[in-house]
């Protein structure tokens, strides 16, 4: 990947709305500052993500996806959490294998109190996307 | 000439269906190619005389069990008896409605892999043999010895689980299977080695060559769903046209919907009409589900499917 100097990542963002959008709330009205890479969807829970969705972000020109829920025994639908573990952990060493960098599908458990940690984890994914370079991976014709 | 097994099955396969134990009978018979066989599906049991059973019964006839109805009787060999294990853990079969026939397998010849080796179309070969770890070919009277490994389809190379667990009625003692895994993942190791740009590049290349005429899913048992996300079309998923980015995405979707349930038994590579290393794919993705969650597809029927379960802490190191 070149390196551009002003490289600004676009981050797509998959919340849950008991916990992560919650959390990323908080972040707001606490003021807390993290880069505006990210544009978020708001998912009934982190058990809605499908690998299509965070494919089809990346092929719709996303430089990463972060997906991100409730702490494992916190989710709303009890399991949510751990089924959304299993298929991510698989996304992710699958599209490795493709040869989608790792980096671009990250996953966070960040509760409704969380802002904070909403807002570190924003800032290193922005940070690592930044080091990786742009996805072209599915630009040329 | 009709071998032991073969009069064993037809026997076995006419009684079901006049004891009225299946309404179907599902298995192999000759195709109009030579060596090559083509799936039997019948209700009568005087067709029950058709049914053959050879080093070249090939397709994964698990994927006729849902759309047929009533009870079954199916012929299976190992692997195809894990995708039927699959079906019944996802709760699209019921154990009841399908009677098992079980073949054991030695493994299944690659007609293709024969005729590059000899330089010669399958209708030129007299004849096709195995004899233990050794296939035998004859043409106008002289044998061509080759070892079973260099002629087995790559995914029996893989076969780990050779002996048949789940059967109600089983044709003949055990076979042996000659495997070889590392034949089996060469182009996995090579990919692996590679930097990941390089790795996109291959993939790319494949998929370029991709018609999106869905025969690998058409084929697939494991790809059951009435509507598949690639026919939505609101919204629409991905576009219909066969451009690479669209195949690939199509393809990779497709192994993460399968995953666990997917057996690598190989038909999709198989049925692939430009020869996309499909099973470069479901390997690979077997092994990342077995590194991950020591999950095997279809080896338990009454374990949950693999994303259905789920241990309190696992995975815990790919999650910030
Ligand atoms: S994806 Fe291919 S190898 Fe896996 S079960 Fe389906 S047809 Fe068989
Ligand atoms: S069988 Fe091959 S060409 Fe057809 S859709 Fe599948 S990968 Fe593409
Ligand atoms: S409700 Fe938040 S992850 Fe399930």
């Amino acid at each position: 990947m070149t390196q551009e100097p002003n490289f600004e990542p676009k981050i797509l963002g998959f919340l849950c709305r008991w916990c992560s959008y919650a959390g990323a709330d908080l972040a707001g009205t606490s003021r807390k500052k993290y880069p505006a890479n990210i544009r978020i969807i708001k998912i009934p829970c982190s058990g809605r993500i499908d690998p299509l969705l965070i494919i089809r972000a990346l092929r719709n020109g996303f430089d990463g996806v972060l997906v991100s829920g409730c702490h494992p025994g916190d989710c709303h639908y009890q399991t949510g959490n751990y089924r959304a573990r299993r298929r991510i952990a698989i996304t992710k060493k699958f599209l490795e294998y493709m040869g989608i960098e790792p980096e671009r599908l990250q996953a966070s458990w960040v509760s409704a109190s969380e802002g904070g940690k909403f807002a570190e984890v924003v800032a290193e994914i922005t940070a690592d996307l930044k080091k990786l370079g742009p996805n072209r991976l599915f630009n040329d014709k | 000439m009709t071998s032991k097994i073969e009069q064993k099955l037809r026997s076995v396969a006419r009684e079901l269906l006049e004891q009225g134990k299946v309404g179907t009978i599902v298995g192999y018979e000759a195709g109009s190619l030579k060596f090559t066989n083509t799936p039997l599906i019948t209700k009568d049991k005087e067709a029950a005389d058709r049914l053959v059973i050879n080093p070249f019964i090939i397709n994964n006839l698990s994927v006729f069990l849902k759309d047929i109805g009533g009870k079954v009787g199916v012929v299976a060999k190992g692997c195809d008896i894990r995708s039927i294990v699959s079906l019944i853990q996802d709760k699209q079969l019921a154990r009841e409605n399908v009677v098992i026939i079980g073949v054991p397998c030695a493994g299944i010849i690659d007609l293709d892999k024969i005729e590059k080796l000899m330089g010669k179309d399958r209708d030129e070969l007299d004849d096709i043999v195995r004899e233990n770890d050794k296939v035998i070919v004859t043409v106008q009277r002289s044998k061509k010895e080759y070892p079973a490994k260099d002629v087995l389809i790559d995914s029996c190379l893989a076969c780990d689980q050779p002996k048949i667990k789940e059967y109600d009625i089983l044709l003949d003692e055990e076979a042996t299977v000659v495997c070889d895994d590392e034949a089996s993942r060469s182009l996995i190791k090579k990919l692996e080695a590679m930097p990941p740009a390089q790795r996109w590049e291959f993939w790319k290349s494949q998929f370029e060559r991709c018609i999106r005429c869905y025969a690998c899913r058409q084929v697939c048992p494991a790809c059951y769903c009435k509507r598949c996300f690639v026919e939505e079309t609101e919204p629409a998923w991905i576009s219909p046209l066969p451009k690479w980015q669209d195949n690939l995405i199509f393809q990779v979707t497709r192994m993460m919907h399968v995953a666990g349930r997917c057996t690598d038994c190989g038909a999709c590579e198989r049925a692939c009409p430009v020869g996309i290393p499909l099973h470069s794919l479901s390997k690979k993705m077997a092994e990342i589900v077995q590194e991950l969650f020591e999950y095997q597809a279809g080896t338990d029927k009454d374990a949950l499917p693999l994303m259905a379960a789920y241990e309190s802490k696992e995975a815990e190191d790919l999650i910030r």
